[in-house]
C-alpha cells in the first residue's frame, strides 16, 4: 500500500515537471534539456529555506518557485537570440553547469553527499510525514498545475504560443509580442519545475545531485515524448507510465549492478522507437 | 614553471579536443543537426579498442579495429535512423530527440557490458616521458599531438582536395541545390557520418590512455568541442581546431586560479554568455 | 495636404547590392496602388522597410502624417498597417479560424495571468473573438473552412486566408505581396473581387503584382520600380503604354 502511494506521489510531482517540459519543448518548440536543472534549484532552495529559516512550507515553496521563474527566463533567453540547434548546445551547457554547481558547491548544496534531513511540510500545525498524508499535497499541486495548463491552452495565449512555434516572423507581422509570449511561457515552466522541486525535496527529505543531472533531463523528455507532446493528457500519462517501468523491470532478474544503466537504456530506446513509429506519443500530437 | 606545464597540458588536451571538434564539424556542417550520439560513438571507439587489445591484438591493430567499427556505426546511424526519419519529413526536434535516445542507448549499453567503473588500458609505454625543449611529455601526449595535427591536416585535405570533400561542402552550402544537381546528398551524408565517426575514435582511444575509460565520458568532451565548432564558425575546420586549442589552454590555465572541478562549469558559463552576445561565432560577420 | 503613406528617399544596401536607391513615392487613401517591376526590383524590400522588418540605411516613412521610422513590426501594426508575405507564412498546423484569431488586436487572454486568474472573462472574450473571426472568414468566403487545418486548404483558400488574417488586425492600409500569384480561373477572379470589395469598404491597398492583366483591372495607380528606384508612376494605361517600361519589364535589359 505504502509502495503504491509513494509511486503516485512521485508520479504526481513528475506531472508538474512534464507540464513544464511540454510547455517549452512541445508547445513553444524551445528544445530545452535543462529542465532538471531548474527542478533541482527548486528542490535545493526549498530544502535550504526550510532547514535554515523559520519560513513556513508554503512560503518556502512559493519563494523557490518564484526564483525558478526568474532562473528559467534567464536560461531560456538565449533561445530568443539563437535558433533551435544552437540553443540545444546552450541548454546542454546550462545542465552541465548546474550539475557542476550542485556537486561542487559543498557549502550550499552538501556536494555529492547532498542535503539530508529536509523537514517535512508543516501546514496549520499538521506535519505531512507519511506518503499517505503527503499525497494530499501532491494531488493538490498536480491539480493546480493541470488546471493552469488547461486554462492557458484553451485561452488565446495557447494559440499564440503555437503560432510562435510555427512562424515567429508571421506572429510579429500580426502585431504580437513574440518576446513577451516566450518569456511568459518560460516563466510558467519555471514555476512548475520549481514547485515540483519543493515537493520533491520535502517528500524525500533528502536532495542530492543525481536527481537533477542530464539523465534526469532526458528522463523528463522521455516522459513527455511517451505520454504525448503538446497535450495535457500526454503530460499526465507520461510520468505514470515511465515511473511504473522500473517496477516492472524489478520483476525481471537484472543484476543490480547494471539496473540503473538498463533503465536509462530503455528510456533511450523508447525515445528512438517513439520518434520512428509514433511521434505523437500515446496521447499527444505529432511532433 | 607550473604555468608552462599547464600550457603544454592545455595544448595536448587541445589536440584531442580538436580532433573531436573537427570530426563533429564535418558532420554538423553537412547534416545541420546536433548529432548528440557522436559522444557515444567517441565512447564506443575507446571500448572496442580496449576489447581488441585485451584479445591480444597489437596496439595499432586495436586502434584500427576501433576506427573501422566507429566508421561503420556512423554510417549505420545515418542510414538506419537519421535518413529514415528525414524521409518521413521529421523536424529537427524529432531527429534530435532520437539522437539523444540513441546516445542514451549506446552509453548505457556500454555501461551494462563493461560496468560503469573506470577501465585502464594498462600500457606502460604510454606513461614513459621524454624531455623536449625543457618540457616533460609522456608518449601518450606526444602521440596525441601527432594524431591531432595529422587529423586536422587530413580533414583539410579531405574537404578541399577530394571529390567527396567537395561534394560534402556543396551539400553543406546548399542542400536543395545539391538535391537537384545529382550530388546525391543522402550518400554524402552517410559518407561524412562514417568519416567523422571513424575520426572521433582516435581521441576516443588517446584520451582514455591517460584518464581511463568511462561510459559517459564523451558528453562533456563533445559539448566542449561543439563550443569550439560554433565559436569557430560552423563549417570552418580551422576555426574548430584553433578554438579547441584556445578553449583547452584556457581551461588548463584557469587551474592557476581555481580548482579543477569548476573548469567545465566555467567553460559552459562563458559559452552561455557568449551565445547571448555573439551567437554566430567569432569569425563570422 | 499630406499623403496617406509617404515614402521618402529610402536607401538600403546589402553587401554589394543596392536594394533600394533613393526610393520615394506616395500612396493615396482609399486607392489600390500596384507596385510593379522586374524580379529583384526591390518590391518586397519596400514592404519590409515600411512594416519595420528592415531598417533602411537612410530615408523616412510617414503614415497619416506620423513618422514610422525606427518602429518595430509590432508597433507598425498598431498604427494600422499590416502586410502579407509572398510565401504566405500561415500557421500550417492551426485551423483557419485560429490563424485569423492570431491576427486580432484585442489582447484579452493572450497573457498567462489573465488566462489563469480570469478564466470566465477570458472564455467570454474568446467566444467573442471567435465570432469576430468567423465574420472575417465569411467576409473572404472561407466560413465553411473555419475548422480545417491550413495544411488541408487549397492554395487559393490559403491565399484568401492570408488576407483574412491581416483584415483581423483591423489595419486600414493593407500591403499585399503577390496576392494573385499562382492563381487562375475562378480563384483569381475571387481574389480580384475581394480586393475591390475591400477598397469599397474604405481600405487602402498597396499590392505587389506581376500579372499586367490584373494590374489593368484593379489598380488606380501604378508604381514602377527598377533597381530599387521609382522609375515611373501613373495610371495603369499610362504605364503599360510606355514602350520603355515594357522593354525593361519584358525585355530584361537589366
Amino acid at each position: 500500500m505504502d509502495f503504491l502511494t509513494t509511486y503516485i506521489v512521485l508520479a504526481e510531482i513528475y506531472v508538474l515537471l512534464g507540464l513544464s517540459t511540454n510547455l517549452l519543448v512541445g508547445i513553444v518548440g524551445i528544445f530545452s534539456v535543462s529542465q532538471a536543472a531548474v527542478f533541482g534549484v527548486g528542490a535545493y532552495l526549498t530544502a535550504f529555506l526550510l532547514m535554515h529559516t523559520a519560513l513556513p512550507f508554503p512560503v518556502a515553496v512559493l519563494l523557490a518557485a518564484a526564483f525558478c521563474v526568474g532562473l528559467n527566463i534567464l536560461v531560456t533567453l538565449p533561445s530568443l537570440r539563437v535558433s533551435g540547434d544552437y540553443f540545444v548546445v546552450t541548454s546542454f551547457g546550462i545542465q552541465l553547469l548546474a550539475t557542476a554547481v550542485f556537486t561542487n558547491w559543498t557549502g550550499g548544496t552538501g556536494g555529492a553527499n547532498g542535503l539530508p534531513g529536509v523537514p517535512a511540510p508543516l501546514i496549520l500545525g499538521h506535519e505531512f510525514t507519511e506518503p499517505t498524508e503527503f499525497i494530499a499535497l501532491t494531488t493538490i499541486g498536480m491539480a493546480l498545475g493541470c488546471l493552469c495548463f488547461w486554462l492557458m491552452m484553451r485561452a488565446p495565449f495557447g494559440a499564440l504560443l503555437r503560432a510562435i512555434r510555427e512562424d515567429e516572423l508571421a506572429v510579429a507581422a500580426l502585431g504580437k509580442s513574440v518576446l513577451g509570449a516566450k518569456v511568459s511561457a518560460a516563466a510558467l515552466a519555471g514555476a512548475f519545475a520549481g514547485s515540483a522541486g519543493g515537493l520533491y525535496a520535502t517528500f524525500l527529505s533528502f536532495v542530492d545531485p543525481s536527481s537533477f543531472d542530464l539523465d534526469a533531463s532526458i528522463f523528463l523528455l522521455t516522459m513527455v515524448v511517451v505520454g504525448g507532446a503538446r497535450t495535457l493528457a500526454g503530460s499526465v500519462l507520461g510520468p505514470f507510465v515511465l515511473l511504473a517501468l522500473p517496477q516492472i523491470l524489478a520483476l525481471i532478474d537484472i543484476p543490480t549492478s547494471i539496473a540503473a544503466a538498463a533503465r536509462q537504456l530503455i528510456y533511450g530506446l523508447l525515445l528512438i522507437v517513439f520518434m520512428l513509429f509514433r511521434p505523437q506519443g500515446l496521447l499527444g500530437e505529432k511532433l | 614553471m607550473l604555468w608552462l606545464n599547464l600550457l603544454i597540458n592545455g595544448l595536448v588536451w587541445g589536440c584531442a579536443l580538436g580532433m573531436v571538434a573537427v570530426s563533429f564539424s564535418l558532420i554538423f556542417a553537412t547534416t545541420r543537426f546536433f548529432h548528440v550520439a557522436h559522444a557515444a560513438v567517441y565512447g564506443l571507439g575507446g571500448y572496442v579498442s580496449w576489447s581488441a587489445l585485451k584479445h591480444g591484438l597489437p596496439e595499432w591493430a586495436a586502434l584500427l579495429v576501433g576506427i573501422v567499427v566507429c566508421g561503420l556505426a556512423g554510417a549505420a546511424i545515418q542510414k538506419l535512423l537519421y535518413e529514415r526519419l528525414d524521409r518521413r519529413g521529421a523536424t529537427h526536434l524529432v531527429i534530435l530527440i532520437a539522437s539523444l535516445g540513441l546516445s542514451a542507448v549506446m552509453q548505457n549499453g556500454i555501461a551494462a557490458i563493461y560496468t560503469s567503473n573506470v577501465l585502464q588500458y594498462g600500457l606502460p609505454w604510454g606513461n614513459r616521458t621524454t624531455i623536449i625543449g625543457g618540457a616533460l611529455l609522456t608518449n601518450t601526449q606526444m602521440l596525441t599531438v601527432v594524431f591531432g595535427i595529422l587529423s586536422y591536416l587530413g580533414a583539410m585535405w579531405f574537404a578541399h582536395r577530394t571529390v567527396l570533400g567537395k561534394r560534402m561542402r556543396a551539400v553543406a552550402s546548399n542542400p536543395f541545390l545539391a538535391e537537384i544537381t545529382r550530388l546525391q546528398p543522402r550518400q554524402v551524408h552517410i559518407a561524412v557520418m562514417a568519416i567523422g565517426s571513424a575520426l572521433v575514435c582516435i581521441p576516443g582511444v588517446l584520451v582514455p590512455l591517460d584518464l581511463g575509460l568511462q561510459p559517459f565520458g564523451g558528453v562533456p568532451i563533445l559539448l566542449t568541442a561543439t563550443i569550439a565548432v560554433i565559436a569557430g564558425g560552423v563549417g570552418s575546420i580551422s576555426g574548430a581546431f584553433v578554438l579547441a586549442l584556445v578553449i583547452a589552454v584556457l581551461q588548463n590555465l584557469s587551474l592557476l586560479v581555481m580548482p579543477g572541478e569548476w573548469s567545465i562549469g566555467i567553460t559552459f558559463g562563458i559559452f552561455v554568455i557568449f551565445m547571448l552576445f555573439r551567437p554566430r561565432g567569432l569569425f563570422t560577420g | 495636404m499630406t499623403a496617406y503613406l509617404q515614402v521618402t528617399g529610402l536607401n538600403k544596401r546589402f553587401g554589394g547590392l543596392q536594394a533600394l536607391r533613393d526610393c520615394s513615392f506616395t500612396v493615396g487613401q482609399g486607392r489600390i496602388t500596384c507596385l510593379v517591376g522586374p524580379n529583384g526590383a526591390g518590391k518586397t524590400t519596400i514592404f519590409n522597410a515600411i512594416t519595420g522588418f528592415l531598417v533602411p540605411d537612410t530615408g523616412h516613412v510617414e503614415f497619416q502624417g506620423r513618422s514610422l521610422d525606427g518602429q518595430s513590426p509590432q508597433q507598425i501594426v498598431h498604427h494600422g498597417i499590416a502586410r502579407t508575405f509572398q510565401n504566405l507564412r500561415l500557421f500550417a498546423d492551426l485551423t483557419a479560424r485560429d490563424n485569423v484569431l492570431a491576427g486580432m488586436q484585442d489582447h484579452v487572454g493572450e497573457g498567462p495571468l489573465g488566462a489563469i486568474f480570469r478564466p470566465f472573462h477570458t472564455a467570454r472574450a474568446l467566444a467573442a473573438k471567435q465570432d469576430a473571426a468567423m465574420a472575417v472568414l465569411a467576409h473572404v468566403g472561407l466560413q465553411d473552412r473555419a475548422s480545417a487545418l491550413v495544411r488541408n486548404l487549397s492554395y487559393g483558400e490559403q491565399k484568401l486566408l492570408c488576407i483574412a488574417r491581416i483584415l483581423a488586425t483591423g489595419a486600414e492600409l493593407l500591403l499585399l505581396d503577390e496576392p494573385t500569384s499562382g492563381l487562375s480561373g475562378a480563384a483569381l477572379t475571387e481574389v480580384m473581387a475581394l480586393l475591390r470589395r475591400l477598397q469599397a469598404e474604405g481600405k487602402t491597398l498597396l499590392v505587389v503584382e506581376h500579372n499586367t492583366r490584373v494590374v489593368q483591372q484593379i489598380a488606380d495607380d501604378v508604381l514602377f520600380l527598377h533597381h530599387g528606384h521609382l522609375l515611373a508612376h501613373g495610371s495603369p494605361a499610362e504605364i503599360i503604354a510606355d514602350p520603355k517600361l515594357a522593354e525593361i519589364y519584358f525585355g530584361g535589359t537589366l
